[in-house]
């Protein structure tokens, strides 16, 4: 860890400077980086369900297009 | 469906844990044996106490699994089980640190408690790879409820055996009839149970939803025949 960041964790006034306050905050760290990686992995998994939604979406039009183009056809052809 | 009461829960969360943080720092005391170190209590054991009753509470799901034959069970189970693992991986590593502050070793091999939690933690960490080596589907999901009542009667049990054993150096929380804490930690540390089981309720209707549309999205896929995209998770139930 560069000293600079090492310097600002151990000035920090709410931390009180002594052996506890360093595993104190260690602890609370740990807890705050379990929860973001886990927020990160889920934000993975749902930017992929938007993906997929997407190309779902795209699909569907696709095939309302095509049918109304058929039968756009089929009403030329019968009149 | 997943999603129903996962917005208020949201809101719940962080302002919970925000009352919480500031009982824990402004309002409880400092602990006169161990000094400052002593908040990590506040976090350790929640964490560990959220995580057992979340094992417990996968076995029940089990249970249920098995008795209405209904998937969404297994699903809940699976969530649960798999929720409480991470939260018994942020109860070791910040366990770890206490004790690294508290007694000057990062472990004791000798203490029943710890090595009992983390008898658990292994128990539940062969969960995944157990699901993940049976193919078939629904054989996967009864074995898994097998499984997870198995391993969920065998926490409470875990826990009194740990009781009855004699400690060398990890207190016992609600050791004592009065408790063994005074009001005013006592307020904090179950306003802090309190928190810590409403970020795990969060968090697994956080994951059923996400499930959930990832099992719609699959369902709107073979409706429309197209591509099936990528494969999902072996391990995971599907869930509609």
């Amino acid at each position: 860890m560069p000293d600079a960041l090492v310097n600002w964790l151990f000035a920090a006034p709410a931390i009180p400077n002594d052996v506890g306050g360093k595993y104190v905050a260690g602890a609370y760290i740990v807890f705050v980086v379990l929860l973001l990686v886990y927020v990160a992995i889920m934000g993975m998994k749902l930017a992929r369900i938007e993906r997929g939604l997407r190309d779902v979406a795209e699909i569907a039009e696709q095939r309302k297009d095509g049918a109304a183009a058929a039968s756009t056809v089929r009403a030329e052809v019968k009149s | 469906m997943y999603g129903k009461g996962l917005r208020p829960l949201s809101i719940a969360t962080p302002v919970a844990f925000a009352i919480t943080l500031s009982l824990v720092f402004f309002y409880a005391p400092i602990e006169a044996d161990q000094g400052f170190l002593q908040k990590i209590f506040y976090l350790h054991v929640p964490l560990a106490i959220v995580s057992l009753v979340g094992f417990i509470v996968g076995g029940i799901f089990a249970i249920l699994h098995l008795r209405r034959d209904d998937a969404r069970y297994d699903a809940y189970s699976y969530v649960s089980i798999h929720i409480s693992v991470i939260f018994a991986v942020g109860a070791l590593i910040t366990g770890s640190i206490w004790a690294k502050g508290s007694w000057g070793h990062w472990w004791v091999w000798n203490e029943p408690t710890l090595v009992s939690f983390l008898i658990v933690f292994l128990l539940y960490a062969t969960y995944y790879p157990f699901r993940y080596a049976i193919e078939d589907r629904q054989r996967q999901a009864r074995y898994a409820s097998v499984f997870a009542i198995t391993a969920g009667a065998f926490v409470p049990l875990n826990f009194m055996a740990v009781r009855l054993s004699a400690s060398l150096v990890h207190p016992r929380v609600f050791a004592t009839a009065e408790g063994g804490l005074p009001g005013s930690m006592m307020i904090t540390f179950l306003c802090s149970i309190a928190s810590m089981a409403l970020l795990w309720t969060t968090l697994v209707k956080f994951e059923l939803s996400a499930k959930s549309a990832q099992g719609q999205l699959k369902r709107l896929r073979r409706a429309l025949d197209a591509p099936t995209g990528p494969p999902s998770s072996r391990i995971a139930p599907e869930v509609h």
